[in-house]
């Protein structure tokens, strides 16, 4: 098991002019035992980052350490992390058995502590039928399952997946995810996932680490991001659908901040935000998460908004309505009871709850706190 | 359906006209090899009486096994010593981009230059400098040329799949040089060897350096079956006879080449 820290690292692609920096001086520090996650768009740095951890990329600028060393310059056999892949990367030539044993014969270990190895991580990931088959004879899932276990047998300091679930149908993927969770529980090793599934980022991670641009933009709890992201990328990153970011005009008046969107008002008592009270008078960008608007009030810190339905779809547990607001304003969207009926092009007047709003500065982008 | 049949046919028809273009001079070819020099020369070809007694010849009256022999060394040797290096040299560049395009586009432009040019200086450095016997300078030779071309051929194979590979390999504790040859190699070997056996080809029917560097005693099949070619007139018989014995080694490694070939241009399937 192991730390894995970043202090101010960098992976610069080209020199000169024609620089890219991929990643750009991210500081981190990974827990041991740690599940993180680093979620992002393509094209963020996370899988660079990730392989810059495995040693596969080099580290440009800063330090890496692993359980306190500097590692920049060790190669990545001395590493003693397993990285799974997205695509597998299973050895074609050699059987399931054989690849399992490979990093395990290359350290010198025993047959027969291998092959009890091999037999216990089958087990566990119910593979046993397959260990003398080919991987061109295995279905995506299972060699996900032997990719998986080739990592599992080397009984690695850390585990670093990168994207191992998205080739994955729907179904498989679920359950993958599952047994990821319970094998980080099992086996309590440090595991670094790097994917763009929020979902993923959301059930698996006992921290995320939200990248863009090659920067870090948050790290945190699942719940913390979600329920305070500092930006306005988060907030329309994290969940489907995301945040609604609606342009407001904030003002306070009579003791009340007062939010004025396209022609309506959500008013809410000046004491429950006091912090806002610096924006009064400025164009705002205010955050509402779908879950948040109902169909009737909540309580007394509810705001009515007129909308006109655009598009309805029905999930079965939930309803998802993509709204306008009024009759031809910015789109919404709203995450509602599956009973309901619906029809589009009709007005529909839903409550927000107040006490669950978030403002963004539109020129920084960034979250202002109500405190 | 009459007009699907119809242009089945003429589709056949041309096929069969470019494949006798291609077939013609082998059966007549084929057809001296097993008649006397006064009918092989008899126009509208005759048939005549048929028999093997030119294949006969070829083994009693020339060097043919001898030839032969030489052929298999230089061809062998050459393709051994050029195909890791080859294998390495393309690994290199297709990795590390070592040379970048120059050194590749330089390997190409090598395949360019007429051999004649080369021929020179190699047959002086292989007489005054070098000196060495006439089939290690044909070998030498022969390396000269097949290790760019295998080189070449080979730089698409080791592409993103086997890196990815690798990485694995890496990652599981092996240093670059076992990821390479534990894991890159064992995966592009269809690839390696269909260059391996075009190399061996291309050797096998070398002629320029090997009548110009070797002497009596290190003659390929190339050379001496051109030396049947005499100022006392062509021995027609004999030389088809040994002409399609000297095809048979091509022929009998052409469908593993084509098995080869395909599968080491499809590697890209791995996953």
């Amino acid at each position: 098991m192991a730390s894995i820290e970043l202090r101010s690292v960098s992976r610069i692609f080209g020199a000169g002019a024609q620089a890219i920096r991929a990643v750009d001086r991210i500081d981190l520090r990974v827990e041991d035992g740690e599940f993180m996650i680093f979620l992002g768009p393509s094209g963020c740095g996370k899988s660079t980052t990730l392989r810059m951890i495995a040693g596969l990329e080099p580290v440009s600028e800063g330090e890496l350490l692993i359980d306190g060393v500097r590692v920049n310059d060790i190669d990545p056999a001395e590493r003693d992390l397993a990285i799974v892949f997205q695509n597998y990367a299973l050895y074609p030539h050699m059987s399931v058995r054989k690849n399992m044993a490979f990093g395990l014969k290359l350290r010198g270990m025993a047959e027969a502590e291998i092959g009890s190895r091999i037999a216990r991580v089958a087990e566990t990931l119910g593979v046993e039928a397959l260990l003398d088959r080919r991987p061109a004879q295995l279905s995506g899932g299972q060699r996900q399952r032997v990719a998986l276990g080739r990592a599992l047998v080397r009984e690695p300091r850390a585990f670093l997946l990168d994207e191992p679930l998205s080739n994955l149908d729907a179904k498989l993927r679920s359950v993958m995810r599952t047994e990821l969770i319970k094998l980080h529980r099992t086996l309590g090793t440090t595991m670094i996932h790097v994917t763009h599934d929020q979902v993923e980022a959301m059930t698996m991670g006992t921290r995320i680490c939200i990248m863009r641009g090659g920067e870090i933009v948050q790290v945190g709890r699942p719940q913390d991001v979600y329920r305070e992201p500092v930006d306005t990328f988060v907030a329309g990153f994290l969940a489907t659908p995301p945040m609604n970011l609606l342009p407001a005009r904030l003002d306070v008046a009579d003791g009340a901040l007062r939010l004025r969107i396209e022609g309506q008002e959500i008013a809410l008592p000046l004491a429950s935000r006091p912090g806002w009270a610096r924006h009064a008078g400025r164009d705002v960008i205010l955050g509402l998460r779908p879950e948040d608007l109902h169909e009737a009030p909540v309580g007394a810190a509810t705001a009515a908004l007129d909308c006109t339905i655009e598009t309805v779809e029905a999930l079965g547990p939930e309803t998802i309505l993509t709204l306008r607001l009024g009759r031809d304003g910015t789109e919404l969207a709203a995450r509602l009871p599956p009973e309901g009926d619906w029809r589009i092009g009709a007005a529909l007047r839903l409550h927000a709850d107040t006490s669950k709003l978030h403002l963004f500065d539109p020129e920084t982008t960034r979250s202002i706190p109500g405190n | 359906m009459r007009s699907a049949r119809g242009a089945a046919l003429l589709r056949h028809l041309i096929l069969g006209g470019f494949s006798a273009v291609i077939a013609m001079p082998l059966l007549w070819v084929l057809r001296v090899s097993l008649t006397d020099k006064a009918t092989a020369y008899r126009l509208p070809p005759e048939i005549g009486e048929i028999g093997l007694q030119n294949y006969v010849e070829v083994f009693t009256a020339f060097d043919f096994t001898r030839w032969f022999g030489n052929s298999v060394t230089v061809a062998v040797l050459a393709t051994l010593v050029s195909l890791p290096a080859a294998a390495m040299m393309a690994y290199a560049a297709a990795r590390f981009r070592t040379g970048g395009w120059p050194l590749m586009l330089g390997v190409l432009a090598s395949q360019m230059i007429p051999p004649i040019v080369l021929v020179l200086p190699m047959f002086l450095v292989f007489t005054t400098l070098v000196p060495v016997p006439g089939l290690v300078a044909i070998t030498i030779a022969h390396v000269a040329i097949n290790l760019p071309f295998m080189a070449w051929i080979m730089a698409s194979f080791f592409d993103a799949d086997t890196r990815m590979l690798e990485e694995a390999a890496r990652c599981d504790g092996a240093t670059r040089w076992q990821a390479f040859t534990r894991i890159t190699v064992p995966v592009a070997m269809p690839g390696i060897i269909a260059a391996g056996l075009l190399g061996f080809i291309l050797s096998w029917n070398e002629f320029l350096y090997a009548l110009l560097l070797g002497n009596h005693s290190s003659q390929t099949l190339a050379v001496g079956l051109a030396s049947l070619e005499t100022h006392a007139g062509v021995n027609i018989a004999p030389l088809a006879a040994a002409t399609l014995l000297a095809l048979a080694p091509v022929l009998l490694l052409l469908p593993f080449l084509q098995t080869y070939l395909v599968k080491g241009l499809s590697l890209g399937a791995l996953k």
